[in-house]
């Protein structure tokens, strides 16, 4: 036992790369981001001073940043929820012996390797109000519009709602496939016998035998709908107005504007909203589990 | 006698129907990428769905040197492999000690501390990383781009990697050591290369969101010299401009490296999500 160090050191030795890597660029990014928030951290001046709150007394003014966390919190809602109506139901059924269901899998989940920043110039091209709108043009032929679905405050946000759908079902849909392959189908048989149609077997086995899946999904869709940021940098720019603006591209214009210390004070906001919105998810799926068993 | 009732045959139509549907609406905004890409602005406009009239690769000549694609692409390829590897090797190491030493206190609360790094988007601690890159002297490197993506997807990987040791018996490294092999090469020649599925998925799923990530460069990198690819889209692209023909192949070579990988490696890549899932 006296050379217990020795037996140890090769662990250690083993962990460190990890634990320094993590430490510097994670948890020590974290402390700086919470304590500059507290300061007047800037371009313009070189000498950092502590101003207490007024950074978060300048957020509680700020009315853009009310703007901010709303449009995130609605995105990351919409997102979530429509996303996984379709991509449950797709898995479902490409679950099933469809013809030709690899390829569509691989179709539905193609979106998803593209960058979202590309996605977003694709759909301002395509949503253009001008004659050059495709969808606008097709939208003509039925008589309708134009529809100036990127310059109008009301539209503008579903509109990258909709093509983050558009990308990411995908993804929530192989999910659900890994999920439903684990699903026995003695159940179904056991349904099956005692009378049970599609429609009440998919609510009463296959939903409930999917709780992890749709749980992996709301979750992390939650957490990255909240840090949304190519697709609004690329489809609206934040516009028109403040009206698509989100957390984090006001934390970045705060930042392009050299007013470190306000940004990180964003930083900060963002953390307490999705530490919040986890831990809420969280205690709902416990109490849906619960009364599950 | 088994009868098919009416929709016992009809479901399988429709759903099949319902797929191609999909697909369609998946597909158009893809082809209609690609291919106005080889249209005039007039072309475009006035016919957007059409097949071209020509096919002419001059536009892509112009984006490719306009964009300095090959550059772009070098330092895109450079930052994802050194992070990938670098989250691979750490995070296997750090995963194999806190597998193996998961009943001691220590182990513990280190995979905790490890672990809260999933629950904390990163975003929100980007100027603390600004001002620690800073001082580092790292600011408008790569290596600073690379060391932030191994340290974001480190809770992730080190999480799959210590459930995957668990499936490796503990015999094997104890009969390595009896042969009279030290501690560091059983790793390596033992445990490490039973770890490929594992090494896969965190590969695979490392890759596609490092390779597309644009707000790490955004912060980190300021010259064009060591921009990346989506920085370069992002200069030329930016302003909104009806100049549809050399817009349109920038965009398609934004994206084409990760879709010619993923034509290629579709059933890995699908099959890494779905491992990727059912560990987390």
């Amino acid at each position: 036992m006296r050379n217990k160090l020795n037996v140890y050191s090769p662990y250690v030795i083993m962990l460190l790369p990890l634990l320094v890597i993590y430490s510097v660029f994670y948890i020590v990014p974290l402390i700086y981001t919470a304590i500059y928030s507290f300061t007047d951290w800037s371009n313009y001046s070189s000498a950092i001073q502590f101003t207490g709150l007024s950074n978060y007394r300048k957020i509680l003014e700020d009315n853009t940043l009310f703007v901010g966390v709303k449009n995130s919190l609605v995105y990351a809602i919409s997102t979530v929820i429509l996303q996984n109506l379709i991509a449950l139901p797709v898995a479902v059924l490409l679950n099933s012996k469809l013809k030709f269901r690899n390829g569509f899998r691989a179709i539905f989940f193609s979106p998803a390797v593209l960058s979202t920043l590309v996605v977003g110039f694709l759909w301002s091209y395509m949503l253009s109000s001008s004659d050059y709108g495709m969808l606008n043009k097709l939208l003509a032929s039925f008589g309708i519009g134009p529809v100036n679905f990127l310059g109008d405050p009301d539209t503008a946000l579903t509109a990258i709602i909709l093509t983050q759908v558009w990308q990411w079902f995908g993804w929530a849909m192989v999910i659900y496939l890994a999920n439903l392959q684990s699903i026995s189908e003695d159940l179904y048989e056991a349904a099956s016998i005692d009378g049970a149609g599609r429609l009440q077997q998919f609510f009463s086995i296959t939903v409930p035998q999917l709780a992890p899946a749709i749980k992996i999904n709301l979750i992390t869709g939650m957490i990255s709908g909240l840090k949304v940021f190519d697709i609004v940098v690329s489809l609206t720019k934040g516009g028109p107005g403040y009206s698509t603006e989100t957390i984090l591209t006001l934390m970045f214009s705060k930042f392009s504007e050299g007013n470190y210390g306000y940004a990180a004070s964003f930083g900060i906001v963002f953390l307490m909203l999705s530490l919040a919105l986890a831990a809420l998810l969280l205690r709902t799926f416990k109490i849906w589990e619960d009364r599950l068993n | 006698m088994k009868t098919t009732s009416f929709s016992e045959r009809f479901i399988p139509i429709v759903s099949f129907l319902l797929m191609c549907g999909l697909t369609l609406i998946i597909a158009v905004p893809v082809y209609y990428l690609v291919v106005t890409t080889f249209k005039t602005s007039y072309e475009a406009a006035v016919s957007p769905l059409s097949l071209p009239s020509s096919f002419s690769f001059n536009a892509y000549v112009d984006a490719f040197v306009k964009m300095e694609y090959p550059r772009a692409f070098m330092n895109t390829f450079l930052i994802t492999a050194f992070s990938v590897a670098g989250v691979i090797l750490s995070a296997s190491m750090g995963g194999y000690v806190l597998n193996r030493k998961s009943g001691s206190k220590w182990g513990k609360i280190i995979f905790i501390f490890i672990l809260a790094g999933i629950m904390f988007p990163y975003q929100m601690s980007v100027l603390g990383l600004y001002k620690v890159v800073q001082s580092l002297h790292l600011m408008n490197t790569l290596t600073a781009v690379i060391l932030i993506n191994i340290a974001v997807n480190i809770p992730f990987a080190t999480f799959m990697f210590r459930s995957f040791v668990s499936t490796i018996p503990g015999e094997l490294e104890e009969a390595a050591k009896i042969d009279g092999a030290g501690f560091y090469r059983v790793f390596w020649i033992i445990t490490f290369p039973l770890m490929k599925p594992i090494i896969a998925t965190v590969a695979i799923l490392n890759a596609l969101t490092i390779w597309n990530d644009f707000m790490g460069p955004l912060y980190f990198i300021q010259s064009r010299e060591k921009n990346v690819i989506l920085q370069e889209v992002y200069r030329n692209v930016g302003q909104f401009s009806t100049d549809w023909t050399s817009m349109f192949p920038m965009m398609v070579l934004g994206v084409l490296p990760l879709l010619a990988f993923y034509l290629i490696m579709q059933k890995y890549i699908i099959g890494g999500v779905m491992n990727g899932a059912l560990k987390g």
